[in-house]
């Protein structure tokens, strides 16, 4: 048997953590809701601190892959059980494990199919930790699967607003997206001849020809690209936003959308640099149309969430932005952009879900005056959609900046085209503050209590992330550098 | 020691802001004096710099590295030079004022501490921006300052008008900040640095084609424009008074126009590598000056007149630094500061008390009574209208001078109607709140009784220590600023080269011929509005057509109402919300619907008739045949 341990498996406990909430919630009966969200908190918050540890822990002096487990699993087709951690997924880590917990304790006030919601939840997320860290092809595919597939249900069950025609469309379109994926990496396997599914094996140059590369990387980059909400193919993303339950909404926007962009990065940039290099105007020019459309559709809607899934459209454009610049500080600021723009609407939409439980409604002309009726509540709500305009200090800003930075000396007509959708941005995101919390209260709203310290504390959680990354964003970029720059070393 | 100073300035208002924010939201006294307390350090550190450095001929530099990310490296660092140290005075003494002033002011408002809290913000970024090193910092710092603007110009968010307002502010800033991002990126493209000093110094004109240059301090200058309020983006300034009228004093003097400028004056070698840059900023400072002055000419509001007065002298000082004169610019940036901060203060002093912004009202109810900010209010307006011996006459005589000296006198020309119509608007006001009289608007006696009775009711009560204290310091610093005009200047120059700092001849026939002018208009006022027979009605409000375009505003807002609502909301947006609706989404449920449509064909195959399966084996037969036949 062929396996490595570099110490202990921190990356397994966290999927063995999760497997174990998973299965300690099925054996709770139903009634006891308190219990089974306890035990939620409980586990969820040890994969936060775990995913926490891991980031500090990781040794940006020596770089490359840390905390690697590797046991080959299946040895005719060379599926291999591989885990590693680098600068590029110990981020998406950190931003799943926060999401995770505070996704959790946002839907504290649920009181439907609790056991089912919970047990699926932690399914979904397995499928999201296993996805981020797992470093052979044949896994990677079964994450993406095991993710999707509850979302289906938690959506259709527990949504609100068309549920059960966005959870169709929405699993769909994914579904379309792995149909592509398979192939290609299959492919890939195939033609490589190396019979293996391990990526690392896979990455050596000159294991596919140039031809092979930008054949198997269409597939690779609009399969998981349907998934990041890549222009054309975003129509799902705010339905299903909009059609699911709060913290599947944090989950789905905060996490989900960047396992697509995580995985044109680590499969289809990874492997297959070259058609990245072919393909990269067009994915600049995609990025670009998705940032100003984006914005432009958000201007026009009139429901919270639709205008957070397209403001999400928006700025996943400037992650694929970052992706197509094919330059070092391109990668570090779309993986930056990645987890703050994850950190940004899981705040969004843990705030919306507040004021739609509170108030029933999320319909922009019905709301007015929350900073009057829920101060604190709309104080979150307010930091998010600043974070979104991208004002300094704020985690997005930075993202944003080294974008268009690089960006810019690349392909200077596209960056300036999305730098002018910033005001745009700022024009809708301003437009809604000021209509549900601005202005004077609605009188039927006046009753509803604030948002109390026990019930905030996910909103805070996140808050101080983002003020965190904000003032200090060289803890995140020094980590993704390490990853980015031996990327580029390692290039042909 | 310098650096620590300066460090400390710029982080204890920071500190008091986080604080004020988390740990003190239900005790808004304390939020009031940690606030006070930060700044209060601030200043002191600024003005401990001010006068270590005051003999200073290399700037003090210190960088430290905020982020890299593969080649762009942003650095968080502290420079200190005659500039920057000038300003952090005025950020910080102004700012000082206006929060003591604003105890008083704002004294019972249910937001007392958010107000301290955006203060403290509001002085955070503008000191940090103003000793920024590199103009990606100062980018940074630049933003902060219109957030915290859009934060206190829509401090009372209830009031629709004001969360309009801050918008509006913020949106239209953004537009100027675009174009000011854009222009540092090009910079940073060829020049390869964003180094203040290295920008400054004659190595871009090396790397970058003139054409380039020019491009980009255009761009650059767009952010002055958004910033400042120059035209063609100047309509959000009047606006912003809806918020509390110690915020527009701050907003109007040291800190969110005054960046502007600023950045102007920081970047000033580097624009003058371009002459054709300049002649445009020129003629931008120009257009605004004139523009400004004559909507304050026609307005009821005092604060509003206050605004246009803002926009116009900061046209005043763009013409100053765009016709060479850097030292005129600046001066002109450091009175204004005093006296716009002054003039502000003391119409919130009216406003508080007498709960009214028209100046007509004010003036039926006995607004003149109160000694203290008529007094300060008279000279500061007369500092505004450049009389001697207030410091805005030095300043303007600067920037004539400079005007003066350039080839095409069209500029000193218009300057100079400036300067009658600054005089002019100025004392109107002044002459309505001090004689007042049975005005045009209510010339029906049931109205005036209506008044006298509610006369007798308000009784302006007396002014409170706290705002009386920071009207009596700054008119004290309007009345003898003018006359360090000399020993700012040669510390101003110290370290800028010669042949820019070099100023025009002083207080020549232009400096005679703007005071004559500025006699002129306050005569004029004086005549209009003053004596016992005067129907204050000035001669713009007599042409209706004149008073329309003035009152509103050259309808350069309707045409930006008219872009937004038509070209904006009913165009694009609406064609891209179709699009995404019909076109996109669309045709994917049309596809879906084709595979579920032909499903259901396929599945009458399968209906157990004997027709459709003879269909089948025929089709099935013919085809084979045909692939045989052919194969």
């Amino acid at each position: 048997m062929d396996m490595q341990y570099a110490n202990f498996p921190y990356l397994s406990t966290l999927l063995i953590v999760c497997i174990a909430g998973l299965f300690t919630i099925l054996f709770l009966p139903g009634r006891e809701q308190n219990k089974i969200k306890w035990v939620g908190v409980v586990f969820s918050g040890i994969t936060m601190v775990i995913s926490i540890f891991l980031f500090i822990a990781y040794d940006k002096n020596i770089g490359g892959l840390q905390f690697v487990e590797r046991v080959l699993w299946v040895p005719s087709l060379g599926i291999y059980y591989f885990n590693g951690a680098d600068g590029f997924n110990l981020p998406m880590l950190l931003l799943t494990g926060i999401v995770f917990f505070t996704g959790v304790l946002s839907m504290w006030e649920l009181d439907t199919r609790v056991k089912e919601f919970f047990a699926l939840y932690f399914l979904m997320v397995t499928g999201v930790f296993g996805l981020f860290m797992s470093l052979d092809l044949f896994f990677i595919f079964v994450w993406y699967d095991v993710s999707l597939f509850p979302m289906y249900l938690l959506i259709a069950v527990w949504g609100s607003t068309r549920k059960e025609y966005g959870a169709m469309k929405l699993t769909l379109y994914l579904l379309a997206g792995s149909a592509l994926i398979l192939p290609a990496i299959l492919y890939i396997v195939n033609v490589s001849g190396l019979k293996t599914f391990d990526l690392l094996a896979l990455m050596a140059p000159g294991t596919l020809t140039p031809l092979q590369q930008k054949f198997a990387f269409i597939f690779i980059y609009i399969g998981f690209g349907i998934l990041a909400g890549v222009w054309p193919f975003h129509t799902w993303s705010p339905v299903g936003h909009v059609a699911a339950p709060t913290s599947v909404s944090m989950v789905h926007a905060g996490v989900l959308m960047k396992i697509g962009a995580f995985g044109v990065l680590r499969v289809g940039i990874f492997l297959c640099p070259e058609g990245w290099r072919y393909f990269a105007p067009l994915m600049a020019v995609l990025a670009t149309v998705g940032i100003v459309y984006g914005a432009f559709v958000g201007l026009t809607q009139k429901d919270l969430k639709y205008v957070i899934g397209y403001s999400s459209v928006s700025h996943m454009g400037i992650v694929g932005l970052g992706l197509s610049t094919l330059t070092v500080e391109g990668l570090n600021g779309a993986v930056y952009q990645m987890f703050a723009h994850g950190i940004m609407t899981a705040l969004f939409f843990s705030s919306v879900g507040y004021i739609y439980d509170k108030t029933h409604t999320k319909m922009i002309p019905e709301l007015g005056g929350l900073s009057r009726i829920i101060p604190v509540a709309a104080f979150y709500f307010i930091l998010a959609a600043l974070t979104s305009i991208g004002v300094p200090g704020l985690a997005s800003f930075w993202g944003e900046l080294v974008v268009f930075i690089a960006c810019f000396k690349v392909y200077p007509v596209l960056g300036v085209l999305s730098i002018c959708g910033l005001v745009v941005t700022a024009l809708f995101m301003l437009r809604v503050v000021q209509k549900t919390c601005y202005g004077p209260p609605k009188e039927h709203h006046t009753h509803i209590r604030d948002i109390s310290f026990a019930i905030g504390v996910p909103r805070m959680i996140l808050s101080v992330v983002i003020i965190f990354f904000g003032l200090f964003p060289s803890f995140m970029f020094d980590m993704i550098e390490t990853a980015s720059s031996s990327f580029f070393k390692g290039l042909p | 020691m310098s650096v620590n100073a300066a460090v400390l300035a710029a982080i204890a208002p920071l500190m008091a802001f986080f604080v004020t924010l988390i740990l003190t939201r239900k005790r808004p006294w304390l939020s009031a004096g940690i606030s006070v307390g930060a700044v209060s350090i601030s200043t002191v550190c600024a003005v401990f710099l001010l006068f270590r450095h005051w003999e200073m001929t290399e700037p003090v530099l210190y960088t430290s590295t905020w982020m890299v990310s593969g080649a762009i490296s942003i650095p968080l660092g502290i420079m200190l030079d005659p500039l920057s140290l000038l300003m952090l005075v005025i950020v910080g003494g102004i700012c000082l004022l206006v929060q003591i002033y604003s105890i008083g002011y704002m004294e019972g408002d249910p937001g007392f501490s958010r107000y301290f809290t955006f203060m403290s913000l509001f002085a955070w970024a503008m000191i940090t921006m103003t000793i920024s090193p590199t103009m990606l910092q100062l980018y940074v710092f630049w933003e902060l300052v219109g957030l915290s603007s859009y934060l206190l110009i829509g401090f009372w968010y209830e009031k629709f008008s004001a969360g309009q307002a801050g918008k509006k502010a913020f949106v239209m800033t953004r537009l100027g900040d675009v174009a000011f991002l854009i222009g540092i990126l090009l910079v940073l493209v060829h020049a390869g640095n964003l180094n203040i000093v290295e920008i400054n110094s004659l190595g871009p004109s090396e790397t970058m084609s003139p054409l380039i240059i020019t491009l980009a301090v255009l761009l650059i200058f767009g952010g002055i424009i958004g910033k400042s309020a120059q035209f063609p983006l100047l309509t959000w300034l009047p606006d912003a008074m809806e918020g509390p009228t110690p915020v527009s004093a701050l907003l109007h003097s040291a800190t969110m126009v005054a960046a502007g400028v600023f950045l102007f004056a920081r970047l000033f070698p580097f624009f003058s590598l371009t002459p054709t840059a300049m002649a445009l900023c020129l003629a931008i400072g120009t257009v605004s000056m004139l523009l400004a002055s004559t909507m304050a000419m026609v307005s009821r509001d005092i604060k509003q007149v206050w605004a246009y007065s803002t926009i116009s002298q900061l046209g005043y000082m763009i013409m100053g630094l765009a016709a060479g004169g850097y030292v005129a610019g600046v001066f002109h940036l450091t009175t204004h500061a005093v006296f716009k901060a002054l003039l502000f203060l003391c119409s919130g002093v009216f406003i508080h008390a007498l709960h009214t912004n028209d100046m007509f009202d004010i003036a039926k109810s006995s607004g003149r009574r109160m000694k203290i900010p008529v007094i300060c209010l008279i000279i500061a307006g007369a500092a505004l209208a450049g009389l001697p011996p207030f410091s805005g006459f030095f300043s303007k005589e600067l920037i004539l001078a400079k005007l003066a000296a350039l080839d095409n006198p069209i500029w000193l020309i218009f300057a100079l109607a400036g300067v009658f119509l600054t005089a002019y608007y100025t004392f109107r006001l002044i002459f309505i709140i001090l004689f007042p009289k049975p005005g045009p608007s209510d010339a029906d006696s049931t109205s005036i009784a209506a008044d006298e009775a509610e006369r007798h009711d308000v009784k302006p009560h007396p002014i409170r220590q706290t705002m009386a204290t920071p009207l009596i310091i700054l008119a004290a610093i309007t009345l003898v600023l003018g006359f360090f005009e000399d020993p700012v200047e040669r510390f101003l120059s110290a370290t800028v080269t010669e042949s820019l700092s070099a100023s025009g001849m002083h207080h020549g026939w232009p400096a005679f011929m703007a005071l004559g002018l500025s006699v002129a208009g306050v005569l004029l006022a004086l005549i209009e509005f003053g004596l016992p027979k005067s129907r204050q009605i000035g001669f713009a409000e007599r042409m209706p057509f004149v008073y329309n375009l003035f009152s509103k505003r050259w309808y350069i807002d309707h045409v930006y109402r008219y872009f937004i609502d038509y070209v904006i909301d009913r165009g694009v947006a609406k064609i891209c919300a179709r699009n995404d609706k019909k076109v996109i989404d669309k045709s994917i449920d049309t596809f879906c619907d084709g595979i579920v449509e032909s499903s259901r064909f396929l599945s009458f195959l399968h209906a157990g008739m004997i027709q459709y399966r003879l269909i089948v084996v025929f089709a099935t037969l013919f085809f084979l045949s045909l692939y045989l036949l052919l194969g």
